[in-house]
């Protein structure tokens, strides 16, 4: 093993107790095992530097060690679509074709759940910008972002509490994505008591590229002698410790000392590099270059350099006296593994990295952007495949770059916990139009235009849906090309407490859903995992019934026209959501769906374009209200959920692609929180909730009791259709085999539901527009 | 007809986000142009006109636009505004024209300013889509040569800082009497209201646009070049319902388009 000039710690030499305490001393989370199996691998004594590598490395944030094994047995992750699968930073799904030439789209999801907890802006605000980062990598123009957030409770105990996070995180989200530019085009966000100590923060980021010019987060072939370059803002001691951070569970009395673990967003700078960044690509295009880029995340510079390195089997020698930094005096163990936002790492052969030190330096002017800010060299890729840092003329670490890398793994135990679940014996109301319309209030019902409103949605002008006009945002992709995104995320918690498994198959088919809704195909998946403490047994019993629903919905729900699954190309796990006190949030498997449009004027929004056109609706209603609003509303959990049937469920979703692709409806909404009558509501209300034109519907379809069918969240779709265009509809879903339920039309200027002859429901627009537009201001209020 | 494209300049400052969609809007209407850096002053003089596009130009620091309107680029453009090239400041790029002064320019020194929202629902930053109303005759100012008096808008605004307001008492007749005011909001029905959300902000007198006295510089708070194209209208507007499914037609001229139009129009009949 390598030699090294500073002192080593004497590991080998330590009782248990004596390296227990030295562990706990240095805030390393290791465990002795962990710590002594260190020694183990490099032959020697670690020193301080190393030892902190192996600490962020070994981090379940940073090794999946605990998830690994599962992930890889279970997902599906190809498909003949998928252009890199979860390998890099980031995955790529195809788009399609643009003159001759394949276009991807890049996609990353990833979950800033522990930092948005402790500080909410800037935890919030760094997700965003570490999600960006993982996108702009491979050499794509980043083109959306999405956040499916989760609140607590905000009538609970811990109101106060939850109303600020919940404020503070929008207000983050907005502050950093408005700030650089990026739209963000959807989002979904549930409330409940499970997420009362811990929120989850995720983020969705997009991409496109084209195929060809794809830059890897690995050093390109020959790359011995290349210059190891890091660009961005001026290394300090932030986010020392992010990653391992991320994989303890919050203790509300280390709130203090956790905050410190939390990065410091800098959305001017970011956008400055965007742009400066595009320009390298040029360049480098232009000059035939390939380079290895590669977002500083977790773990710094330490990570980035030695995967960069690594994954191409080259070795590392870097001078940490060479980086930027802020501060004075900082030890190189947080120069080489500190979190400090807004940097990356370039891979770049000798004779580039003139021009591209200038693009950041003075074209760009990067050091009169932020303080000590710049492009920088710091070392070179070396043929030994040796990770060597120096520091002052000292070497500090020298491990063998694959020994960095390699993680650990370890294969948990998992044990299904006791559920105890009942179906609540109801009593049928006596008022309907108050039911439906407290469904409607219900936070997870309501309009979240208080948040969306609060994000900039029509940013690069790309915007065909915006955030909450539709079951999925749409954006143009290319310049001069019909192609279309669509993006949704999704996840009940609800129903993820009462079945882990099927919670997860109901996420990955609403996202589905909810891209189909507006004609786009299901193209690829993505998934953050955010899940309590894996070291219980229970816990990772949940976690792996998520995988296993996910696994099991993508390979059925096929991608359209093909046998394959929709792939999962990129994804998150999030461990530790649990608070001292022992409470763990629901299990959330959060899935976003990436679909594509082959022509985005096709695509169509839930809002109900005229009178007099008929209602119809896809998919039978059913007694499974388990988890729903409805049950909430009147304080049940409820024990049935929604069961999936995988061959009805990929018919609906393709029929309905299929009909919106002919151009035969008019609008279009997946059924579900809330249930049918929510369903039909918000079509009448449309996004901005404007909507002028009432509806009436017979419930006779159904044997039902009234108040199961009106808010059962039985998966399905309700959609408009001119009479002209009822043939050829008919014809279509005959092909699926799938039987149309004729709900009624739109008429009047309020929502009439009649059952037997007798109206059950009668309630103005205007009604409909009150509840649904307050709930979720009153959540944050 | 001149040979030569009108070519606009479109005015990147560190921390600008619309930059790209404004040139594509510039570009749309048969002009030439190109992406500006702050830093690359030699030659932008050479241009027919400035676009000074929305975003967060040095970070907003101390208020909305102020760094911006101080930076040396901006003593090349205020000049050349003079020999009466066209400037068009769209959300942040209108408020660097009015930290300078350009609008509404009638002292020479900053006259009114932009102020932070006043709305109900949502502090600080706001997105959404509203409707303008032309307040001016056809060919008033550079802006509105196929525009209308009356004529209804959609268009998106995505600012936190976007309420004209004045402490001087006579301003606004002054500006209402020397016909600078471009734009109101209004309803879709061309209804000037001064409740949210007609009004998005609370701006003085609904106020969404002004130009100098001369016509040739508007500062406008919302965004037109993310309301140049059906396809970026929202499902509120027919003319997105009615294009659906014809690809062509979404790509198409939406209303606000005109306003790059009648910059072309402008420069070819005055400046080339």
């Amino acid at each position: 093993m390598g030699g090294v000039d500073v002192e080593l710690i004497g590991i080998k030499e330590m009782s248990d107790s004596q390296l227990s305490d030295f562990l706990k001393n240095n805030s390393i989370s290791l465990s002795i095992f962990e710590a002594r199996k260190v020694v183990e691998l490099i032959g020697r004594n670690p020193t301080l530097t190393e030892l902190y590598i192996f600490n962020i490395q070994w981090s379940e944030h940073s090794s999946y060690k605990s998830s690994r094994s599962v992930l890889k047995a279970l997902l599906p992750t190809n498909a003949p679509n998928v252009i890199l699968g979860p390998v890099e930073d980031s995955g790529i799904v195809e788009l399609g074709y643009v003159n001759g030439e394949r276009y991807g789209i890049v996609v990353s999801h990833e979950s800033h759940n522990h930092p948005s907890q402790v500080v909410p802006y800037e935890g919030a605000a760094t997700g965003v910008g570490g999600i960006i980062r993982d996108v702009l990598c491979m050499g794509a123009k980043v083109i959306a972002i999405a956040d499916p957030l989760r609140f607590g409770n905000p009538n609970g105990k811990n109101k106060n509490k939850v109303k600020y996070i919940a404020n503070e995180v929008i207000n983050g989200i907005a502050g950093y994505g408005d700030a650089v530019g990026i739209p963000n085009i959807c989002g979904d966000v549930y409330f409940n008591s499970s997420f009362d100590e811990n929120c989850l923060v995720n983020v969705v980021c997009l991409g496109v590229v084209k195929e060809k010019d794809i830059i890897h987060s690995y050093a390109p072939q020959n790359a011995e002698g290349y210059d190891i370059i890091i660009v961005g803002k001026a290394t300090d001691n932030s986010g020392f410790g992010g990653a391992a951070f991320a994989s303890l569970i919050l203790d509300e009395k280390d709130r203090e000392s956790n905050r410190g673990a939390v990065q410091v967003p800098d959305p001017f700078l970011k956008n400055v590099i965007i742009r400066a960044s595009y320009a390298v690509f040029e360049e480098a295009r232009k000059q035939n270059i390939t380079l290895g880029f590669k977002d500083m995340g977790a773990g710094g510079i330490m990570c980035s350099t030695s995967e960069l390195c690594s994954d191409a089997n080259f070795g590392a020698d870097i001078d940490l006296s060479k980086v930027n930094v802020s501060m004075s005096n900082l030890p190189p163990y947080i120069i080489a593994n500190s979190e400090t936002q807004e940097r990356f790492t370039w891979i770049c052969p000798p004779e580039f990295t003139k021009t591209l030190l200038k693009i950041y330096n003075q074209d760009f002017e990067l050091p009169n952007i932020s303080l000590g800010a710049g492009a920088f060299m710091i070392g070179k890729v070396t043929a030994q495949q040796d990770y060597i840092l120096k520091h002052e003329g000292k070497v500090v670490c020298n491990v063998p770059t694959k020994v960095v890398t390699q993680g650990i793994k370890y294969e948990r135990e998992k044990k299904a916990p006791k559920r105890k679940f009942e179906e609540p014996n109801l009593k049928e109301p006596k008022d309907y139009n108050n039911a439906l319309l407290s469904v409607l209030r219900h936070p997870n019902v309501a309009s979240k235009a208080k948040a969306f409103r609060h994000y900039d949605t029509s940013v690069m002008g790309n915007a065909v849906i915006e955030s909450g006009y539709a079951d999925a945002g749409v954006i143009r992709a290319v310049d001069n090309s019909p192609l279309g995104i669509a993006l949704k995320s999704d996840c009940n918690p609800r129903y993820c407490r009462i079945d882990p498994y099927w919670g997860a198959v109901n996420a990955v088919a609403e996202s589905m859903r909810n891209v189909a809704a507006v004609g786009a195909i299901p193209s690829a998946l993505t998934d953050c995992l955010n899940y309590g403490n894996p070291e219980k047994p229970e816990a990772f019993y949940d976690f792996y019934e998520g995988v296993r629903g996910i696994a099991d919905a993508a390979k059925n729900l096929c991608y359209k026209g093909t046998k394959y699954p929709v792939p999962v190309i990129s994804g998150n796990v999030s461990f530790y959501n649990e608070s001292a006190s022992g409470n763990a949030v629901d299990p959330s498997p959060i899935v976003a769906c990436i679909g594509v449009l082959r022509d985005y004027s096709k695509a169509i929004t839930m809002k109900v374009k005229k009178e007099n056109s008929a209602l119809f609706m896809i998919g039978d209603r059913k007694d499974e209200l388990g988890g729903s609003v409805y049950y909430d509303v009147n304080e049940e959990m409820g024990a049935i959920v929604p069961i999936i049937d995988f061959d009805k469920e990929r018919n609906n979703i393709y029929a309905i692609i299929d009909a919106i692709t002919a151009g035969l409806l008019l609008s279009c909404h997946d059924i579900s929180d809330g249930g049918l009558t929510a369903t039909i509501s918000e079509m009448l209300l449309g996004g901005n909730a404007d909507g002028a034109v009432g509806a009436e519907i017979n419930l006779d379809f159904t044997d039902l009791r009234a108040d199961k069918a009106l808010f059962s969240e039985t998966p399905g779709f309700v959609f408009e259709v001119e009479d002209k265009n009822l043939e050829k509809l008919n014809t279509m879903f005959k092909f699926y085999k799938i039987p149309l339920i004729k709900l009624g039309k739109t008429k009047g200027k309020s929502l009439i539901i009649t059952k037997s002859g007798k109206k059950i429901i009668e309630v103005p627009i205007e009604k409909l527009k009150e509840a649904w537009t307050t709930g979720f201001v009153e959540a944050l209020e | 007809m001149p040979t030569k494209k009108p070519s606009i300049a479109v005015i990147y400052f560190p921390g600008n986000n619309c930059e790209e969609e404004s040139l594509k809007a510039v570009l749309a209407s048969g002009m030439d142009g190109q992406i500006v850096r702050w830093n690359q002053r030699k030659g932008v003089e050479k241009y027919d006109g400035y676009v000074i596009p929305g975003g967060w130009g040095y970070e907003d620091r101390i208020r909305a636009g102020v760094i911006m309107a101080k930076d040396p680029i901006f003593d090349i453009i205020k000049k050349e505004a003079e020999k009466g090239k066209l400037v068009l400041g769209i959300c942040n790029g209108a408020q660097a024209l009015v930290e300078c002064g350009m609008i509404p320019g009638l002292k020479n020194k900053v006259e009114m300013a932009l102020a932070p929202n006043k709305n109900p629902l949502i502090s600080g930053y706001y997105c959404t889509w509203v409707n303008i109303r032309s307040e001016q005759e056809k060919n008033r100012c550079v802006f509105t040569k196929f525009t209308e008096k009356d004529e209804v808008i959609p268009v998106p605004i995505a600012h936190g800082e976007g309420r004209y307001t004045t402490k001087d008492s006579e301003l606004i007749s002054k500006l209402v009497k020397n016909n600078q005011i471009v734009f109101r909001y209004s309803t879709k029905e061309g209804k000037v209201e001064d409740s949210f959300p007609t009004n998005p902000n609370g701006a003085m007198h609904n106020i969404a646009a002004i130009c100098n006295k001369k016509g040739n510089v508007m500062a406008m708070m919302p965004h037109p070049e993310r309301a140049s194209f059906v396809r970026q209208l929202p499902d509120t507007t027919e003319l997105k319902n009615k294009s659906a499914g014809r690809i062509n037609e979404f790509e198409s001229a939406a209303p606000a388009k005109a306003i790059f139009d009648s910059m072309k129009k402008y420069v070819e009949e005055e400046i080339l």
